[in-house]
């Protein structure tokens, strides 16, 4: 449409300029303006009335969780129609989408951001010295003065042990069968992947059970830290093993190839070129691995069983846990042990945060050989960091993507022409 | 079936001991490929003389591709895919069991379509992974690296960024990089399989100059669906083609000047020509 402005009258003089023609306003056709809102906010609240006289008035409903959710289902109905009515049926299904997902997306931030910030309101205000150097071998649980005689520090160093050993067996174990899955292939994979899908079904309790069935039971092992790490890895492994299948399919096929003609053996592949460009992926794999062992409870009762004294060594006799401590004082009938909870729950909640602060730091680094070097050398003098290694792809990202981002880099404006 | 490059093997028949060093004679004798049962290439008898330049020319899916990968043993990767015939890389045959699939394909390095470098290695350790997946060890690796890079037409654009990330550079460049890696670990033969299809004409322009300078150490084998550029670069040029519901097979090769300029086959005229694919 703008092409066609030439009129016959310029033929052999250079073309003025065309009349300045009136230049309408810019379409923003997503736009949400004041008008939008007020529709926005009038459906809310038509929809709030609505809902409550219906609910509470006509049907004589109760519930507040019942309200909130038909007020919820009201509202998008109501927004729907009314923004058909006012501007167009695609801008109304438009806007009733991005409403839905966003509602999603808020209410697991709401939740999230909700149980971490209650846990630390609650217990930051507990936190005591004592927790972190004394154990509970003088637990009385009638004390008044309970919190100066008491720490948590055996279920901090229980916790510790029993999950680094658990992610210890669990995640070489876990990225072995990933590779067996994914590189290896062959006839076994079907029935392994089933496998491994079936275990992530299985309720932790059960894990605790078995474990105790097989070893305690049976008198083969006393109660032990480790133990509780044989349950923990099962209930891991199927967890890591399928989100590193997930990070190892998504390294293209091309780098395996350009590895296997360079005259590369299949485990040289796997190891010095599949495994390092899937290596921020896995260490979230095994993150999210770790992070659910560190919650568990069930599995433990079994296994560690608990202990009120510090325990160092997670071989020998029953060893303490965060969660088993936080399930004993939660149950307890005095305020002071539930704020200990809270206490306990906030050093839990922290220290999970910890870790996946510390696998990120380790993850970023892009390099496999010398990787923890150059980390080490660069938290030491940070003027290392910025002579020109500084990885300029966002390695640390979600699960799964950051080889992708790296390969993808556009290209650079700098390179040179030909002379 | 028209063979006119077969007068080429007394070139390479004089056996030397493999793996040796220096640019290599590649002869296929009647290759056929399948996959899953189904044939693609049929009968495929080539010479690819020491030091020259073959380029492999054709339509798509006329097995041009497959024959490059048969030539280091890349074929047999796929799921499914069988093969039959032989493959002598200066007299001995690579299929034979004598040579191992590895020693084989570092023989006969690969340069691919897509450009691929490692994106978890910098550059300089890009260059070096091929002696580091060998278990190589050299006595001055920033020299080999230099040359490796020099060769390829890249130094000079690397020499400052060697620990920078391969995947940092552009498409050009790492296709250059793919080709020094390629190049560190001295191959006899390199394979090169569409090199230039994602590149610009700069970077095509880049590599082509590349294959020239390289040609006297390695024996390169390309495939490209660029005409004019097989006609710059190749010394020996074969023309595949598949009729419909039919294998791939060679319907003409011989000098390139000959390809191009006086085909004997009608059809070789007509695809060089841009009559048709």
């Amino acid at each position: 449409m703008t092409t066609l402005a030439p009129t016959s009258s310029s033929t052999a003089a250079p073309p003025l300029p065309p009349t300045p023609r009136r230049i309408g306003a810019p379409l923003r056709p997503r736009d949400f303006g004041w008008a939008d809102a007020g529709i926005l906010a009038a459906s809310l609240l038509s929809s709030f009335l609505l809902v409550w006289v219906v609910f509470y008035q006509v049907t004589l409903l109760s519930g507040i969780f019942g309200f909130l959710l038909c007020w919820y289902a009201a509202f998008l109905a109501l927004y729907w129609v009314v923004t058909t009515q006012v501007v167009d049926r695609q801008a109304a299904t438009d806007r009733t989408a991005t409403v839905v997902v966003v509602t999603g997306a808020f209410l697991v931030l709401g939740i999230v951001a909700f149980i971490v910030g209650w846990v630390t309101w609650k217990g930051v205000g507990h936190l005591h010295t004592n927790l972190f150097v004394k154990d509970m071998s003088h637990f009385v649980p009638a004390d008044r003065n309970v919190l100066h005689q008491i720490g948590v520090l055996h279920a901090i160093v229980g916790t510790v042990e029993q999950v680094g050993i658990a992610a210890a067996i669990g995640v070489p174990v876990a990225v072995t069968t990933a590779v067996f899955l994914n590189e290896v292939g062959g006839r076994g994979t079907r029935i392994v992947r089933t496998v491994v899908t079936a275990m992530s079904g299985l309720p932790s309790i059960v894990a605790g059970v078995f474990v105790y069935s097989i070893l305690v039971e049976t008198s083969v092992s006393r109660y032990s830290g480790l133990l509780a790490s044989l349950a923990l890895f099962i209930l891991i492994l199927p967890s890591v093993t399928r989100t590193t299948e997930e990070v190892l399919r998504i390294v293209p096929g091309g780098l395996r190839e350009a590895s296997l003609a360079l005259g590369a053996s299949e485990f040289r592949t796997v190891w010095s070129v599949v495994l390092p460009t899937a290596r921020s992926g896995m260490i979230t794999a095994s993150l999210l691995g770790i992070a659910i062992a560190v919650g568990e409870t069930a599995p433990l009762i079994f296994t560690s069983f608990g202990n009120n004294n510090m325990n160092v060594n997670p071989f020998h006799g029953a060893q303490a846990a965060l969660p088993l401590v936080l399930y004993d004082f939660v149950r307890q009938p005095q305020g002071a042990l539930i704020d200990l909870a809270y206490a306990t729950a906030f050093i839990l909640l922290a220290l999970v945060l910890i870790l996946f602060v510390l696998a990120r730091v380790l993850g970023r680094q892009r390099s496999t050989s010398g990787a923890l070097r150059a980390r080490l050398r660069s938290l030491f003098r940070p003027s290392a960091r910025s002579g020109g290694s500084e990885n300029p792809s966002p390695v640390g990202g979600r699960a799964g993507r950051p080889p992708l981002e790296i390969l993808t880099v556009s290209p650079n404006p700098k390179e040179p022409l030909l002379p | 079936m028209t063979l006119t490059a077969t007068n080429d093997r007394n070139t390479v028949s004089d056996v030397q001991p493999t793996p040796g060093t220096g640019a290599a004679g590649l002869v296929a004798r009647e290759v056929c490929a399948w996959f899953s049962g189904r044939l693609v290439l049929e009968g495929v008898t080539l010479a690819m003389p020491r030091s020259t330049v073959t380029a492999l020319i054709g339509p798509s899916g006329c097995g041009k591709s497959t024959f490059l990968r048969i030539l280091n043993r890349m074929h047999e990767l796929v799921p499914g895919a069988q093969l039959a015939g032989s493959v002598e890389l200066d007299g001995t045959d690579i299929y034979a069991g004598r040579l191992r699939a590895t020693d084989t394909r570092r023989n006969i390095g690969m340069v691919f379509q897509k450009p691929n470098p490692f994106p978890a290695m910098s550059i300089y350790d890009n260059v070096l992974s091929g002696l580091k997946f060998s278990r190589i060890s050299v006595s001055d690796r920033d020299a080999l690296v230099e040359v490796s890079l020099t060769k390829a037409g890249l130094w000079n654009e690397v020499k400052n960024r060697m620990r920078e990330l391969g995947g940092a550079l552009s498409g050009g460049q790492q296709q250059r990089l793919c080709i020094a890696r390629a190049l560190a670990v001295e191959p006899r033969v390199l394979l090169m399989d569409e090199p230039c299809s994602a590149l610009d004409p700069t970077s095509t322009a880049r590599i082509e100059q590349t294959i020239a300078d390289i040609a006297d150490e390695v024996t390169v084998v390309i495939v490209t669906h660029n005409m004019q550029q097989a006609q710059r670069v190749s010394d020996v040029c074969a023309f595949f083609l598949a009729a419909e519901n039919e294998p791939g097979r060679i319907i003409e090769a011989g000098p390139t000047d000959v390809i191009f300029g006086s085909p004997t086959d009608e059809r070789t005229s007509d695809y060089v020509h841009g009559r048709f694919g």
